[in-house]
Formats: structure tokens, C-alpha cells, sequence
């Protein structure tokens, strides 16, 4: 039985890659996807305490995330759909208009 | 170590460096779908079987097919996307800062496990009729304001991806 600092580390191991991906790539897209995944290794901690713990509270929170993380990818590609219409292009590193 | 939470752990994170490292987006977002899948396999190990359930459901089903939507519009196919990243320094950075995290995350939870009692489970625990159970009773006022975000976002993205840029 794998315990619960099993799943603290692979919970952490999927949110550093998150935090690699966000600061590594330049497609837009795939910011996105590190975003999400760093959205599900917090949702695998919170339900791994949950059974740790007992308490029915941890599960909850979790679909709480995910209806955040439903508003969050409708209005953040909706934002992005018009990015690419401004810039024609999904590369982070065209969007500078507030650059100067 | 159980083989069940090796098999799907090792199948998460070897997905999820997948998504990070490839070239395209199509391909990151299926190396996502598996992640998922193997997250859900996790959430019923860890007596969660409605999460499981939604973890496909919303989250490999509905949230990717948006994002393989939005690729899909977006990606041209003589658009020459991704560029081979010119400045090595930001990928240095990202990377020692990613593994430097890692590293603080593992080393500051490693010891919890002795603050939090490991419980046994009551009976009926994780069944869909007790979180059921909890949100229209307990968390009846987080469940009417999370709808009401829910439509705060719909309306938003109509808006924004309607407008003309």
C-alpha cells in the first residue's frame, strides 16, 4: 500500500513539471497545459489527504477546482483566440504590447 | 510499494515530461489526456471514485477537447510555430528553478506524514451519495457561487471570443 508520501512526491514531482513547462515553453498552448497540469497535481494531493485524513472535505475542494478550472480554460482560450487574431501567431514572446 | 501506484505514477510523470518537452501542441495535449487517465486510476486507489469519474469526464473529456478545439483553430499548418528557443538562459532558468522546487516541495511535506494520523476509513467513504451529501447540505453556499462563476466564465468567453480584434 503506497503511502501518503508516496503521493506527496509524485504530486510535487507533476507540479514542478508544470512549473518547467510554464517557464520553459513560448506556445501558448502549452502554457495552458502546464497550467493544468499543475491544476491536477493539487487535486492529487488534496484527495490523497482526504484519504489520509478521514475527511470527506479534501474531495469536495476537488470539484469545487474543477469547476475553477472549466471557467478557467473557457475564458483563458477565449483570450487567447483573441490574442491570435491580434498577433496572428501563439508565441508568448510576440505578445509585448506592454513592453516598451 | 504497491505496483498499482508505481505503474500509474510512472505512467503520470513520464506523460506529463512528454507534455513539456515535445515539439507541437497536438501531441503535449495527448501526452495531457494520459495524465489524466492515470490520475483517475489514482483518485480510485485513493477510495475517490467520483473524482475519478469527473477527472475523465471533465477533465479528459470536456477541458481537452476545448483545448484540442482551440488548437485546431489556431494551428495553420504553414505557420512555422515554436522556433527553436534563441536565448538558452530562459530554459536554463526554468529548468534549475523547476528542479529546485521539486526539490523544496519533496523536502518540506516529507515529514508530514507524521503530523497527520494516518485514520482508518469510516464506512461508505468516497461514495458519490455522501459527497452528495456534504455539498447540498454543508457547502450548499459554495456550490450556488461556484454555478454563478460557471456563467460569469461562459458569458466571458462568448464575449471575448465574439469581439472583433
Amino acid at each position: 500500500m503506497a503511502g501518503i508520501n508516496d503521493y506527496i512526491i509524485l504530486s510535487c514531482i507533476l507540479f514542478g513539471l508544470g512549473v518547467i513547462g510554464f517557464l520553459t515553453r513560448r506556445n501558448a498552448l502549452i502554457l495552458f497545459m502546464s497550467v493544468e497540469l499543475m491544476l491536477n497535481s493539487i487535486n492529487l494531493m488534496l484527495v490523497a489527504f482526504s484519504a489520509s485524513m478521514a475527511d470527506m472535505g479534501g474531495q469536495v475542494m476537488v470539484l469545487f477546482i474543477f469547476a475553477v478550472a472549466a471557467a478557467e480554460v473557457a475564458v483563458g482560450l477565449a483570450i487567447l483566440i483573441c490574442l491570435f487574431k491580434h498577433a496572428k501567431s501563439v508565441d508568448v514572446n510576440r505578445f509585448n504590447l506592454l513592453k516598451w | 510499494m504497491d505496483y498499482y501506484f508505481l505503474l500509474f505514477a510512472i505512467m503520470a510523470v513520464g506523460a506529463g515530461i512528454f507534455t513539456i518537452t515535445v515539439k507541437d501542441a497536438l501531441p503535449s495535449a495527448l501526452g495531457l489526456l494520459t495524465v489524466f487517465i492515470a490520475l483517475a486510476a489514482l483518485y480510485l486507489h485513493l477510495h475517490a471514485p467520483l473524482i475519478a469519474i469527473f477527472q475523465v469526464s471533465i477533465y479528459a473529456g470536456a477541458i481537452l477537447v476545448l483545448v484540442v478545439f482551440v488548437i485546431m483553430l489556431l494551428i495553420t499548418p504553414d505557420e512555422a510555430l515554436e522556433t527553436a528557443q534563441k536565448n538558452i538562459s530562459y530554459r536554463a532558468m526554468g529548468a534549475i528553478l523547476g528542479v529546485y522546487l521539486i526539490a523544496l516541495l519533496i523536502i518540506g511535506l516529507k515529514g508530514i506524514n507524521q503530523l497527520v494520523a494516518q485514520k482508518s476509513l469510516p464506512e461508505g467513504f468516497g461514495k458519490p451519495s455522501q459527497i452528495g451529501d456534504l455539498f447540498f447540505r454543508k457547502y450548499i453556499l459554495h456550490f450556488e457561487i461556484s454555478s454563478v462563476l460557471l456563467l460569469v466564465a461562459l458569458v466571458a468567453a462568448i464575449y471575448l471570443a465574439k469581439k472583433r480584434a
